[in-house]
C-alpha cells in the first residue's frame, strides 16, 4: 500500500506539486490522471524516493520513504517515464542485472526470467541486444526489469504512452494480472480511456494539485456528469486548468 | 559490497561490447611504444647513413688525388656532382655537394692552400651528420698531405701537429636515444587516461543521456556503491591499458638495436614490476577525476570533450620532463602525475626506489580518489543530475 501525504515540491519559483495526498490500496489499480504538466511525474518521483519533497511524506507498506529509503525502495517496482535501457545488453542481461542488484538469488533468477518471457511474450528477443528494439519491445524489457524482484507496490509512469495496439494490450493485461495477484498498482496517464479501462480508483491532478479522488462512480457523482471524459474536462477545465 | 562488483562487471561487459572503447584501449596502449620504436629506428638509420655516405663531387677532374683518396675511405662512394651545386642543395635535389674549383690543381701543385667548397643546408637535420663526416674526411686528407709535404722537406710533421687529436665519438645519437627513454613515463600515464575514459564517461554521462540512471538508482543500494562499482570498472580498464602499454614498450625495446646506439638496455623483470607499482597509484586517481568531471556532462560526447581537455594535464609536464628529467627529487614522488614521472625516470635510470616513495604515492592516491568518489556520490544524489537531461 502506498500513502502520500501533503507532498510539496517547488522548482525555483514554480510550484510543481502542491499539497498532494492520495492512498493506493493493495489489490487495486490506482490511476493518476491529469493533463501534461499537472505534476504527475514529479509526484511519482517523490513517491519512489528519487526526489525529496520539501514537505510531506510517503509511506510504502507503512515504511517511511525519507527515513528508510532503501527498505521502502525494496518494496516498490518502478517504470519511469523513459525506459532507459543499455543498447549493448540483451533483455536477459538487463533483467539479471537488476535482479541481482535487488538481491534475487542467481539460481532463482533464471526461473523468474522464464516467467517474464511468458507473461510479456519476450521469447524471440530475450537474447538479442536491445539496440534497435521497437518502443513496445523496450517498454516490455523495462517492465520485466522493474518487476523482477516481485515488489508488492508498482509504480508505472505513463506505461502505454506511444505504444501500438498490441503492446498496449500486453501492458493492460499485465496490470490486471498484477492486481489479481493482490499488488498495489499505481499508474499515471493523460489518456482518459486508459484510466477508465483499468482503474479501480482515480486521482485527478491539475496544476500540481489533487482535484478529485475516488472510484469512477464517485467522480461521476461528484461532477454530475454522464461520462468520465466529461467529468475529467469538468474537473481540470477545458484547457487543463483546474475548475 | 557485492553490488559494487555486480556494477563493475556490468560496466566492464557493456564497455567492451563497444568497439569504440576497445579501439581506444588498443590505440592508447600501442601509440606510445610504436612511437618510441619509430624514433629509435630513425636515429639508428641516421647514424648508419652517416657512416656510409655518398659524396656528390662537382669538378672531380680538378683534384684526382683528393677524389681517389676519398673513394678509398671505408663507406664512401663518389657520385658525379650537379652543374649548379648551390641551387641543387637549396632545392633539396642533393643533400650536400663537394665542389672543387679549377684553381685547385695549380695551387695544390704549388703547395698553397687549395680551395674546396662544401655546400650544405644547415636547416636540414638529417644531413648534418653526413656533412660533419665529410668535413672530418677533408681535414684528415689535409693533415695527411701536409705531413707528407713536410717530410719531403726534411721536417718532422710532429712540429706542426701541436695537438694529437684522438677520435672521440661526440655521441649525439646516444644522447638522443637516451632522451627517447624520457617519453616512457608520459606514455604510461596517458595510457591510464585513455583506457579508463570510455567507462568513466559512459557509466556516468552516458547513463544520464540514456535515461538509465533513474531506474538504476532505484535499486536498494547505498549511493556510494554505485559510484564505487563504476569507478572500479574504469580503474581496472585503465590499469589494463597501462599494463598493455608497458608490455608493448618492453617488447619494442628488446627488439631495438639499443647496444648499437650505445644505450644500456637492462630493464629487468623486477624493474618492470616496480614500474607498474609506481604508475598504478595514478590508475586510481585518473578514473576518479574522469568520473567526477563526466558527472557534469549531459551526454557521452560532451563528457568526451571535457575529458579530452583533461588529457592536457599529464601531457604538458610529460613533454617538459623529456628535456628536464625529474631525477633525484624524492619529495616529488607522492604527487600525482609528477610523482609518476619522477619515479619512472629513476627506475629507468637503474636506481632503486625507496619503499616510502611507493607507499607515499599510494596513500596520496587513495585519499584523493576517496575524496573524488565522495564528491561524485554527492553528484549522483543530486536531483539535477538524476533527472536533468
Amino acid at each position: 500500500m502506498i500513502a502520500a501525504q501533503n507532498l510539496h515540491k517547488q522548482f525555483g519559483s514554480v510550484v510543481a506539486v502542491d499539497n498532494v495526498s492520495f492512498v493506493a490500496p493493495d489489490g487495486a489499480v490506482t490511476g493518476v490522471l491529469g493533463p501534461n504538466g499537472a505534476g504527475k511525474t514529479t509526484s511519482l518521483r517523490m513517491v519512489y524516493g528519487l526526489l525529496k519533497p520539501e514537505r510531506g511524506s510517503v509511506l510504502i507498506d507503512g515504511i517511511d520513504m525519507a527515513s528508510h529509503t532503501l527498505a521502502a525502495q525494496r518494496r516498490i517496482g518502478v517504470l519511469p517515464d523513459i525506459s532507459g535501457l543499455y543498447p549493448r545488453l540483451t533483455p536477459r542481461e538487463h533483467i539479471r542485472y537488476f535482479g541481482r542488484l535487488q538481491g534475487v538469488p542467481s539460481a532463482e533468477l533464471d526461473h523468474r526470467i522464464d516467467t517474464w518471457v511468458r507473461l510479456l511474450d519476450l521469447g524471440s528477443i530475450i537474447d538479442r541486444r536491445v539496440a534497435g528494439f521497437s518502443h513496445g519491445e523496450r517498454t516490455k524489457v523495462a517492465l520485466a526489469r522493474a518487476l523482477v524482484h516481485n515488489p508488492g507496490n508498482i509504480l508505472l509512469d505513463e506505461p502505454t504512452n506511444g505504444l501500438d495496439v498490441m503492446s498496449t494490450r500486453a501492458v493492460r493485461e499485465l496490470i490486471r494480472h498484477l492486481r489479481a495477484e493482490g499488488r498495489c498498482v499505481v499508474f499515471s496517464s493523460h489518456v482518459m480511456q486508459e484510466v477508465s479501462a483499468l482503474c479501480d480508483r482515480i486521482v485527478v491532478m491539475g496544476r500540481g494539485k489533487v482535484v478529485a479522488e475516488g472510484t469512477p462512480e464517485d467522480l461521476l457523482t461528484l461532477t454530475g456528469c454522464a461520462s468520465l471524459e466529461d467529468a475529467f474536462v469538468h474537473l481540470v477545465g477545458p484547457h487543463g486548468e483546474t475548475a | 559490497m557485492n553490488a559494487i562488483f555486480l556494477i563493475a562487471a556490468k560496466e566492464w561487459v557493456d564497455a567492451f561490447r563497444d568497439r569504440r572503447s576497445l579501439y581506444t584501449l588498443l590505440i592508447g596502449a600501442l601509440f606510445g611504444p610504436l612511437m618510441i620504436g619509430f624514433m629509435f629506428n630513425q636515429i639508428a638509420r641516421q647514424q648508419k647513413a652517416a657512416q656510409e655516405i655518398q659524396i656528390p663531387v662537382t669538378g672531380p677532374e680538378n683534384a684526382p688525388v683528393l677524389v681517389s683518396w676519398l673513394a678509398q675511405q671505408s663507406g664512401v662512394e663518389i657520385l658525379p656532382g650537379p652543374e649548379n651545386p648551390e641551387e641543387a642543395v637549396r632545392e633539396r635535389r642533393a643533400e650536400f655537394v663537394l665542389v672543387i674549383g679549377k684553381e685547385f690543381a695549380a695551387k695544390f701543385r704549388d703547395s698553397r692552400p687549395a680551395p674546396v667548397q662544401v655546400v650544405s643546408d644547415a636547416t636540414s637535420q638529417s644531413t648534418r651528420s653526413k656533412v660533419s663526416r665529410l668535413n672530418h674526411l677533408l681535414a684528415a686528407f689535409s693533415s695527411e698531405t701536409g705531413g707528407l709535404r713536410l717530410m719531403a722537406r726534411g721536417v718532422s710533421p710532429g712540429i706542426v701537429a701541436t695537438l694529437k687529436i684522438e677520435q672521440v665519438e661526440v655521441a649525439t645519437a646516444q644522447q638522443r636515444a637516451a632522451m627517447i627513454f624520457n617519453f616512457i613515463p608520459m606514455f604510461l600515464v596517458l595510457a591510464l587516461f585513455t583506457a579508463g575514459m570510455p567507462i568513466a564517461s559512459d557509466s556516468t554521462a552516458g547513463e544520464r543521456e540514456r535515461g538509465s540512471l533513474e531506474p538504476l538508482l532505484l535499486n536498494p543500494i547505498p549511493r556510494w556503491q554505485f559510484v564505487a562499482g563504476k569507478w572500479l570498472a574504469a580503474s581496472a580498464a585503465a590499469m589494463l591499458g597501462m599494463a598493455l602499454t608497458l608490455s608493448v614498450t618492453m617488447a619494442v625495446l628488446f627488439r631495438l638495436p639499443l647496444e648499437e646506439l650505445g644505450v644500456r638496455n637492462a630493464v629487468s623483470l623486477a624493474q618492470v614490476l616496480l614500474l607498474l607499482a609506481a604508475v598504478a597509484p595514478m590508475g586510481l586517481i585518473a578514473p576518479a577525476v574522469q568520473m567526477f568531471v563526466s558527472c557534469f556532462a549531459r551526454t557521452f560526447k560532451e563528457a568526451q570533450s571535457y575529458l579530452g581537455l583533461l588529457m592536457i594535464l599529464p601531457t604538458i609536464p610529460g613533454i617538459v620532463i623529456v628535456f628536464y628529467p625529474l631525477t633525484n627529487r624524492p619529495w616529488l614522488h607522492p604527487l600525482p602525475i609528477l610523482g609518476q614521472y619522477a619515479m619512472v625516470s629513476e627506475i629507468l635510470g637503474g636506481k632503486d626506489l625507496p619503499a616510502l616513495s611507493l607507499l607515499g604515492a599510494l596513500a596520496v592516491a587513495a585519499s584523493l580518489t576517496g575524496l573524488l568518489l565522495a564528491l561524485a556520490t554527492r553528484l549522483f544524489s543530486s536531483e539535477k543530475i538524476i533527472f536533468g537531461r
